[in-house]
């Protein structure tokens, strides 16, 4: 362990180090640190204090936010906007989107055709590591990831969500106190 | 498993005068899941072997099998810290190795974000080794700076941590409606915080006493061990690939690089400091430059780069993080290997360490600022 | 049916209020005693009772709630709120803790030495607490026995409680724990010198040992010992930090990469009497210097209660003033604690014995010095410096101020000496803050790509 070359202090400096003046700045900025949380107030900007109380108070989430993801419905006919093209699957890099489509008979100009529809979507958020790629992926803007980051289960399985829980949406508890 | 060369035998305390010690993977101060072994002769240290591989999630192999595109969230996870960083390793890897352009909008957003990060993961550095060393109250403070950062890239790229940035050829969403009110609140504020944990530490007699000569690397050891980043220039290397090879819009900016002279972790500290204020005026001058456009290129229908080998770096805040990529013409890669500067700056710890006590060695550990993420890849 | 109060009853409470408040001693409850016991069992035996429950229940309390308060304190200092949800603004905090700690699991590891393991927790908190029975909260009736070798004895008992780390550290049976028990322990002994000789600067003002009796001295000379001595408070306050294994000092409890102190593997309530015991110490050491060099209960301008007859409740007040000042040096520990990063154990030791144990003796010569200085000087050419002698050093303001000088100049004095005696220190030849960084600016390198549009 070398003893660091450094220039010989001058009065002052030697001074100041008696004085324990460099410790005694730190602590004088703790103690401001200390008044001001009293009094929420901060010297250079913001709040005295920076705790978000959740759960009383509900986070701010950014709309861009990866969260839980949902499949979107026509607001008018409550169809879904899916139209089980698969590219969601294919984009998805932990392979946790199932899509099962079902062939329908519809009627296009008085003829019968036969048209591919969404039967049952399986996604597994448990692998999911809402890169957004599906999101990105989707052509109809159906598959989109929510604001929801509350998403812990009681069992493994529950991490597996079919059609019917991404189009309404999961009901968490919100704790208020 | 690698095998430790230090032998770990049951010997009882009162015969041998060295002890084998162990720094097990579960530490507080290890930064991760590290697992030092150490030999002490009373407290100071003789022998040191590090082990690692607790967290290798064999992401080199995985990538074998997923499309470049698929690949970029892979990359968040190797430094969890850093991962708009990383992010824009590889996407600039895949870039030019097609031979994408790239808008310039995008490289100024990048540039922006990227020294964001860069002040993110310093700040994580800082409040990590602060607490490693005892002043637990400029944990805190540098996280809540942090915290601000963090709530720009929530509204950037719509997570904290690992957030997926860039996509080959630019960026998902241009910058949100108060992106620059945001960044520029936060600029504005942030000299005085950095002045802030300057006043505690800086001058403090217990800090100079803790990290002053402690862990000293020479200039010339440094580069032949290849280290990179802080820990390189703080040995007064001046190496920085944001000056040597430039990338993004680095070309057009404007900053020093601060170089220490003595190698030891008071400089490295004080290096780090100076590189946030220069990544703040980097910020700066990117905000008044920022030209308008779009914020992403024309992709083809499936990105497959030529056949052929490529390696690019980037200055990450830990060092220099690199992709040698070599592709075979499909949509998935032949080969992907990361540099990661972690685990090449780790290689140092050893010759660090030598001769100092038991507890400089999580001083040095923080100095080197490591993540296991990278290092076990 | 308070309205049906006789006349008698309503007599008998106002005769308690006005005793309690007035008289001493309280001569209503001592006439209920006397129909129980005899005279001598009620002095002797039946009012320390009373006094030892009041004593344990307020340490109990103040270290319950010292513990909240270091961690709100600590909050504030850190932009946070600290325990806000048990209770309102976080109080039951600690009764949350101790509950939680009381229904957990009582293990003894199984190679543990059993009875060693069962008693080292009851010696820690045992020797904390003894030491309150000498500790003057208060003038009359606050302190349980005023032992005229009062400070003697404090030192003494906590002395004890490094007993407890060892045998602590070797009963658990695990190198790390033992370890960590050794070097606490050699901590605390080499700072026990330092504070015991950090003491006798203020003892020859007060010329007795006994704890009611430096206070005493402070009050008849209207002085607090701090103004002659402040090397010496700095000095008694750093090794006390330093017994109690806190912080800047608390590497062995700390820094858990060599050993998770000695407490490693001790839980639940066992653990708790440790923390109850270190808090207890900080709260002893935070007493005694409040007593020695803050003047303990005294405070100007309270005694003129007692001069209105109002005895006990200048007791009551004299106790409140002995607890803010013991609170702010607590406040003290806090503050040190969360801002200060912390020593390493040889820089700890350097410390203790070649920086604190010179500068007390020097101290011990100087303040030597200095009063026979001031003695030497009374009635020179008509200089009154000393007023007198029976409850301590009396001094007049000339041989206050003559003091004060003294005092201030030794200050500067010690500090030159130990400069001398330890220019060879590797830490002491930090002498500057160096900015050794220089910013350079490269030229920038070709960029591997050229940015296009």
């Amino acid at each position: 362990m070398a003893l660091v070359k450094s220039p010989k202090p001058t009065f002052v400096q030697k001074l100041k180090r008696f004085f324990l003046i460099d410790l005694i700045k730190g602590l004088g900025l703790t103690l401001k640190y200390n008044l001001g949380a009293l009094t929420d107030k901060d010297a250079v900007a913001g709040h005295g204090i920076y705790t978000e109380q959740y759960p009383k108070v509900r986070p701010d989430v950014a709309p861009r936010f990866h969260g839980a993801p949902r499949l979107n419905m026509d607001p008018e006919t409550h169809d879904t906007l899916c139209i089980a093209c698969n590219l969601c699957a294919i984009a998805c890099p932990e392979d946790c989107i199932d899509v099962i489509p079902m062939d329908v008979e519809i009627m296009v100009a008085g003829k019968p055709r036969r048209k591919k529809v969404l039967d049952e979507f399986i996604f597994d958020t448990s692998r999911c590591m809402f890169c957004a790629l599906c999101q990105e992926a989707c052509p109809t803007y159906c598959l989109e990831l929510t604001q929801d980051f509350e998403l812990a289960t009681y069992s493994r399985a529950g991490f597996v969500w079919n059609r019917e829980m991404l189009e309404q949406g999961r009901e968490t508890v919100k704790y208020t106190s | 498993m690698h095998q430790v060369e230090i032998a770990t035998t049951q010997e009882t305390l009162l015969d041998s005068p060295e002890m084998v010690l162990n720094m097990g993977p579960q530490h507080p101060s290890t930064h991760g899941v590290l697992r030092v072994v150490l030999k002490l002769d009373g407290e100071t240290v003789i022998d040191l072997d590090c082990d690692i591989g607790y967290l290798h999630r064999g992401m080199e192999k995985i990538s074998e099998n997923r499309m470049y595109t698929q690949i970029a969230p892979y990359w968040d996870r190797l430094d969890y810290i850093a991962a708009v960083s990383n992010g824009l390793v590889w996407v600039e890897t895949v870039e030019q190795m097609m031979g994408l352009p790239v808008p310039p909008r995008a490289h100024y957003l990048r540039t922006i974000l990227t020294e964001l990060n860069r002040i993110a993961s310093h700040l994580l550095w800082l409040a990590t080794h602060a607490l490693d060393i005892g002043a637990v109250t400029v944990l805190l403070w540098a996280l809540r700076e942090r915290e601000e950062i963090l709530k720009i890239f929530e509204r950037q790229f719509g997570a904290r941590l690992t957030c997926h940035a860039w996509r080959v050829g630019g960026m998902p969403n241009d910058a949100y409606d108060d992106f620059n009110k945001d960044v520029r609140q936060f600029i504005n504020n942030f000299p005085k915080r950095l002045d802030e944990y300057e006043t505690v530490l800086s001058e403090n007699r217990i800090w100079l006493s803790r990290t002053v000569g402690i862990g000293v690397i020479s200039g010339a050891d440094a580069i032949a061990i290849g280290l990179s980043g802080p820990a390189l220039r703080g040995s007064g290397v001046a190496w920085d690939v944001r000056k040597s090879r430039p990338y993004a819009a680095y070309a057009d900016m404007d900053f020093d690089i601060p170089l220490g002279e003595n190698g030891d972790t008071y400089d490295r500290y004080l290096v780090r400091l100076e590189e946030m204020r220069q990544s703040r005026r980097i910020i700066d001058q990117a905000l008044e430059k920022m030209p308008d456009g779009p914020v992403n290129a024309k992709l083809p229908k499936i990105v497959k780069p030529p056949v052929g080998d490529y390696y690019h770096s980037i200055e990450g805040p830990k060092g220099e993080i690199g992709c040698y990529l070599v592709s075979d013409g499909t949509a998935q890669p032949w080969r992907m290997r990361v540099r990661p500067p972690s685990f090449i700056n780790l290689q140092a710890l050893k010759q660090m360490c030598l001769g100092h006590l038991v507890a400089d060695v999580v001083a040095i550990i923080g100095t080197l600022d490591i993540v296991l993420g990278e290092i076990d890849r | 049916m308070w309205w049906r109060l006789s006349a008698r009853s309503i007599l008998f409470w106002e005769r308690l209020i006005a005793e309690m408040l007035l008289l001493s001693p309280i001569n209503l409850l001592n006439d209920l005693l006397l129909k129980f016991f005899s005279q001598e069992t009620i002095t002797f035996f039946v009012w320390p009772l009373i006094q030892i429950l009041l004593v344990v229940t307020l340490v109990a309390l103040w270290v319950a709630y010292a513990t909240y308060l270091e961690r709100k304190i600590s909050a504030f200092m850190q932009a946070r709120l600290g325990p806000m949800r048990v209770g309102p603004w976080g109080l039951l905090q600690p009764i949350a803790d101790g509950l939680k700690l009381l229904t957990k699991e009582d293990f003894i590891p199984e190679s543990a030495d059993r009875w060693i393991f069962f008693f080292a927790p009851y010696i820690a908190v045992a020797s904390a607490f003894i030491v309150f029975s000498v500790i003057p909260f208060g003038p009359d009736w606050a302190v349980i026995a005023d032992v005229n070798i009062g400070l003697l004895l404090v030192l003494a008992v906590s002395s004890v409680g490094v007993l407890a780390l060892i045998l602590a550290g070797w009963s658990s049976n695990s190198k790390y724990a033992l370890l960590g028990g050794l070097r606490s322990s050699a901590q605390m002994v080499s700072y026990e010198v330092a504070m015991g000789l950090s003491l006798i600067g203020a003892l020859m003002f007060a010329r007795t040992l006994s704890l009611s009796g430096i206070v005493a001295a402070q009050g008849s000379d209207s002085i607090w010992y701090i103004v002659y001595q402040p090397a010496g408070f700095l000095i008694f306050l750093i090794s006390g930090i330093a017994e109690n294994n806190r912080a800047p000092f608390d590497l062995p409890e700390a820094e858990s990469e060599l050993v998770a102190g000695f407490h490693t593997e001790y839980s639940g309530m066992r653990w708790s009497l440790f923390f109850m015991a270190e808090y207890a110490a900080m709260v002893v050491v935070a007493a005694i210097a409040t007593t020695v060099y803050l003047g303990g209960w005294y405070f100007p301008f309270v005694y003129r209660l007692e001069a209105g007859g109002y005895h006990n409740l200048f007791v009551l007040v004299s106790v409140l003033v002995f607890l803010v000042k013991a609170s702010i040096i607590l406040y003290v520990y806090f503050w040190l604690r969360w801002t200060l990063p912390r020593f390493r154990y040889d820089q700890l030791m350097d410390i203790g014995w070649k920086w604190l144990i010179p500068s007390t003796l020097i101290n011990i010569v100087l303040s030597g010095f200095a009063i026979f200085l001031v003695q030497a000087l009374d009635g020179w050419r008509g200089i009154k410096t000393i007023q007198a002698l029976d409850r301590g050093l009396n001094l007049t303001a000339t041989g206050k101020v003559i003091m004060i000088i003294i005092g201030l100049a030794g200050v500067f004095v010690t500090a030159a000496l130990l400069a001398r005696i330890n220019w060879r220190s590797r830490d002491f030849n930090l002498r500057t803050q160096r900015r050794n960084i220089r910013l350079v600016n490269l030229p920038k390198g070709k960029p591997a790509v050229q940015p296009g549009s």
